[in-house]
């Protein structure tokens, strides 16, 4: 049984619908992470979790106690926000020791305690400080150890790293993944910054208009897209519009290409066609390679690591992307108008 | 992915409450109670006594037919209209002036100025009307000036009441002035813009709202002043004045009760106007903006610093008036310097002590009607559930704004006098003063509260939930000491207004709890003019230090937490 069960979670803001009938589980020690883009209901879902709103139906059960209906006070997390909400009058131990004073916990198991989380989150020389005398990042980490400081069981952060900037955020990130680790604590965490939620999650939640779309590993989320919307919010991708020849060969405009059909395309029925830019490949491609056509540059874009091509391909009215190392760059030297032999493997090429 | 097939209507499904929630919740109610108590049902008695007569038998609407029917009742509603009218259109254009001069020039003196434009707040609005009438009045030092012509009557109370209101019109227009957008003139700059295009087409648009909200606030407070007209108005009548008439002098509770709600009706239309134009203002505003900073400009610069000088001069000469007078033995056969209007006017007449009942009633209102007024705007902003309540407390939270002080005072006698209500206790108290004041200024504290915590973290109260602490001990622990300077603000609010306040009072006052500021009514209207200046002087010189008090409090506090301010 998971340690976290979500059934059926409904939630109505007068006439929007922010979340259809969410059902998921959570497993013991593992960070899940809600993904999609604003206004797709994971922040809802996550306050409904915390008990900060309501859901209008469904249940949720935690360590196979029913916390459906339980105010706040009685549940068992902490929680992480994007504003820190630190409370800026408290210094960085008192902030850590708040919820500890509550439970009558003697002085000096406190400062023990407190102690530990710094060393924990890294910041043993800060007790004394006031959180404005903190960075961001440094603020986060606070939010952290005062979240984790009663030993709750779970964690539940609400883009924890949204209000940083880019490099801070990329830091933290291993950071915070290490110590959910360490600490082996289920946690879920919002966000919508999918670079962030593939580097941190055991799985991820991937959620459009109050549904979830997809829920799996990262590796699983990106290779393996179950719907257009998931294969498009999840890295850049190539969509093309295809019909079913049969022998899992499919047909756009005037091209013909062999891929995986899935098999509950009918032949003639109207089928998407998905591959990742880097799926495409350049080197050692000939007229017999499967899958090649000549493709016509049209653009080159320089984006460090790789270069970003966009071409067209005879009889496809769309463009079409393909992401270029820098080694094939150096070798092929594609300008806007040179034609470029191209192939995407058959396995790559993926249908909806 | 929906697996789940949709239920046809969900069901509603609430959170079981934590008990101490419920306290949030019964404080919520009490408040709610509270409000209900001392500000609706006092209003609610005025309606009734309007349709009442004096047996208390209905009689439909008699009263206001009566009212209309007494010309010299009716010209009132006249006289108070267009002195208001008069009144606004002197006093914006100078205020506007004065703001812009704060705001847009590199004068002198700024702060110079600005506070002694702001001292009339400090007095109560009789002593602007004291003073004309030693400048002008039949014994006063200019009066020559005049021609022949009388202070007293419209004159006085125009002039008067464009001294009392200044401040208030100029600390909106300095505010709406300050907050526009330095980008704009850089835009109109780059495209040549001359400038006076400048000014009719970015800085008088972006003050709108403020010109609109000052005009409401200076036409609404000219309107429900009493004590200006009272003591400078002579014969001329203005509906403040003839409640005070109708109810004290004739006893006649339903005219006083008709005339109240024909006050109550300008004011709710201001008043609702005033709160469309604050919606507006906020949408305005919530962009980012860059502040305007003002560029040297000689000419420009010495006629902003020469008129807010002249400004200041007229306003320390009419507050200098007041105190001088206050010194003066014998005023206008004997100028020698003495304490008699202080010693025998005040002290001996036994006066005094309603100097220090105004000063008890400050203490009383600062700290209740603080520690009240923050607790509920607390409940309102930080706690959950209720919700149908919260909207009907935000609205009596409001409501006292568009009340003027005489229809809250009238309502406060006609709800209390009443043997049959359990309240009746009340009645002639310090109490009953302390709950009358602290409803009439309610609106200005409870909008200053509602600032401060919104702009504290909205998730405190849900990080304290999730560490199992209650929330009253976040609201002890964390909101008040973050929030502490505004509820100074508020607390220094409600002393000053409790020690300058007449309206509301002038009905509630008993023998043993009469007020420094009633005083001054009562001393004039004896004729003992001298006697009348020596409190006004005391009321303005003891705002002024409470003024200082605070002004030193903030600055120990924020010495002791400029630690986590950063």
């Amino acid at each position: 049984m998971d340690f976290l069960e979500l059934t059926g979670i409904r939630k109505e803001f007068g006439d929007f619908q922010a979340l259809k009938g969410v059902s998921l589980g959570v497993r013991q020690g593992e960070l899940i992470c809600f993904l999609g883009p604003s206004g797709c209901g994971k922040t809802t879902l996550l306050r409904i979790i915390a008990g900060l709103e309501v859901q209008s139906a469904g249940t949720i059960i935690q360590a196979g106690r029913d916390i459906s209906r339980l105010p706040p006070m009685k549940r068992d997390y902490g929680i992480v926000f994007q504003s820190y909400a630190l409370f800026p009058n408290l210094s960085v131990a008192d902030n850590i020791a708040y919820g500890l004073v509550n439970r009558r916990m003697p002085r000096p198991a406190r400062a023990a305690r407190v102690k530990e989380l710094l060393e924990l989150v890294g910041l043993p020389d800060s007790a004394g400080k006031y959180p404005s005398q903190l960075s961001g990042g440094q603020q986060q980490r606070i939010a952290i150890a005062r979240a984790l400081a009663t030993s709750p069981g779970l964690l539940l952060l609400d883009e924890p790293l949204s209000a940083l900037d880019a490099r801070v955020r990329v830091r933290l990130r291993g950071e915070i993944r290490g110590l959910q680790q360490r600490v082996g604590i289920p946690t879920i965490l919002v966000t919508h910054d999918q670079e962030e939620a593939r580097s941190m999650a055991d799985r991820l939640v991937v959620m459009k208009d109050g549904e979830i779309e997809q829920i799996g590993s990262p590796h699983e989320i990106y290779a393996r897209p179950s719907t257009p919307f998931v294969a498009d919010f999840v890295g850049k991708t190539n969509l093309l519009p295809a019909t079913p020849l049969g022998d899992n060969r499919v047909q756009v405009g005037e091209q013909r290409f062999q891929c995986t059909v899935n098999s509950a395309a009918v032949k003639g029925a109207a089928l998407r066609l998905f591959f990742r830019p880097e799926d495409v490949m350049v080197r050692g491609v000939n007229g017999s390679t499967p899958n090649s056509a000549a493709a016509v540059v049209e653009k080159v874009e320089y984006l460090g690591p790789y270069s970003r091509i966009t071409f067209r391909l005879n009889g496809i009215d769309q463009p079409l992307v393909a992401d270029l190392s820098l080694n094939d760059m150096a070798e092929f030297q594609p300008k806007a108008g040179d034609t470029l032999r191209v192939a995407v493997p058959p396995e790559r090429l993926l249908t909806f | 992915m929906s697996a789940l097939p949709r239920t046809v209507a969900p069901l509603p499904l609430f959170l079981k409450v934590h008990w101490s929630d419920r306290i949030a919740h019964a404080g919520l109610v009490l408040a709610a109670l509270v409000l209900f108590v001392f500000l609706v049902l006092p209003l609610g008695a005025i309606l009734v006594k309007s349709v009442q007569d004096k047996a208390g038998d209905f009689v439909g609407l008699a009263n206001f037919t009566g009212y209309f029917r007494t010309p010299a009742l009716a010209r009132s509603i006249w006289n108070s209209v267009w002195v208001s009218t008069l009144v606004t259109a002197i006093t914006i254009p100078l205020a506007f002036t004065f703001a812009y001069a704060l705001t847009r020039s590199c004068m002198r003196f700024k702060a110079l100025v600005r506070n002694v434009a702001l001292v009339p707040i400090l007095a109560p609005s009789l002593l602007a009307a004291i003073s004309f009438i030693f400048w002008f009045g039949n014994q006063g030092l200019l009066k020559g000036v005049l021609m022949g012509a009388q202070i007293y009557g419209a004159p006085g109370i125009v002039i008067s009441l464009v001294f009392a209101t200044f401040p208030h019109a100029l600390m909106i227009l300095a505010t709406a002035l300050s907050l526009t957008d330095a980008r704009l003139y850089e835009a109109a700059d780059a495209l040549g813009t001359g400038t006076l295009r400048k000014f009719w087409t970015i800085t008088v648009p972006g003050a709108k709202y403020g010109l609109i909200s000052a005009a409401m606030v200076v036409f609404t407070y000219a309107l429900s002043d009493f004590g200006i007209p009272k003591v400078i108005g002579g014969n001329f009548n203005m509906l403040a004045t003839d409640i005070f008439k109708l109810v004290i002098g004739q006893q006649d509770f339903s005219k006083g009760a008709v005339v109240g709600i024909i006050l109550l009706l300008p004011v709710a239309v201001t008043f609702i106007a005033d709160s469309w134009v604050q919606k507006r203002q906020s949408a305005l505003l919530s962009a980012r903006s860059v502040p305007y900073v003002p560029r040297p400009s000689r000419g420009f610069d010495w006629a902003m610093t020469a008129y807010c000088l002249l400004v200041a001069a007229i306003f320390l000469a009419v507050l200098g008036m007041a105190v001088y007078a206050s010194f003066v033995k014998l005023w206008p056969y004997n100028f020698s310097m003495s304490l008699d209007h202080y010693r025998t006017g005040l002290v001996e007449a036994g006066v005094f002590d309603a100097y220090l009942n105004s000063v008890s009633l400050g203490a009383w209102c600062a700290v209740v009607g603080a520690a009240f007024i923050f607790a509920v705007a607390y409940l309102l902003e930080k706690t959950r559930s209720l919700d149908g309540l919260r909207p009907v407390v935000r609205l009596m939270a409001v409501l006292p704004m568009g009340v003027p002080g005489m229809v809250l005072g009238l309502g406060y006698i006609f709800f209390f006098v009443r043997e049959d209500n359990p309240l009746h206790f009340l009645y002639g108290t310090m109490g009953i003063l302390v709950v009358n004041t602290i409803v009439h200024y309610y609106t200005s504290s409870h909008l200053t509260a509602v600032t401060a915590l919104k702009q504290i973290d909205n998730e405190f109260e849900s990080v304290s939930a999730s560490l199992k602490v209650p929330f009253w001990r976040t609201f002890f622990r964390v909101t008040v000491p973050v929030c502490l300077p505004s509820v100074l603000d508020i607390s220094r609010y409600l002393f000053v207004n409790a020690m300058t306040t007449v309206s509301a009072v002038v009905f509630l006052y008993s023998p043993k709890t009469t007020l420094a500021s009633v005083a001054i009514v009562n001393l004039d209207e004896a004729g003992d003019i001298g006697a009348a200046a020596a409190m006004a002087t005391l009321i303005v010189a003891t705002s002024a230090a409470v003024c200082l008090v605070y002004y030193f409090l903030q600055v120990w506090l924020d010495r002791r937490t400029q630690a986590w301010r950063g």
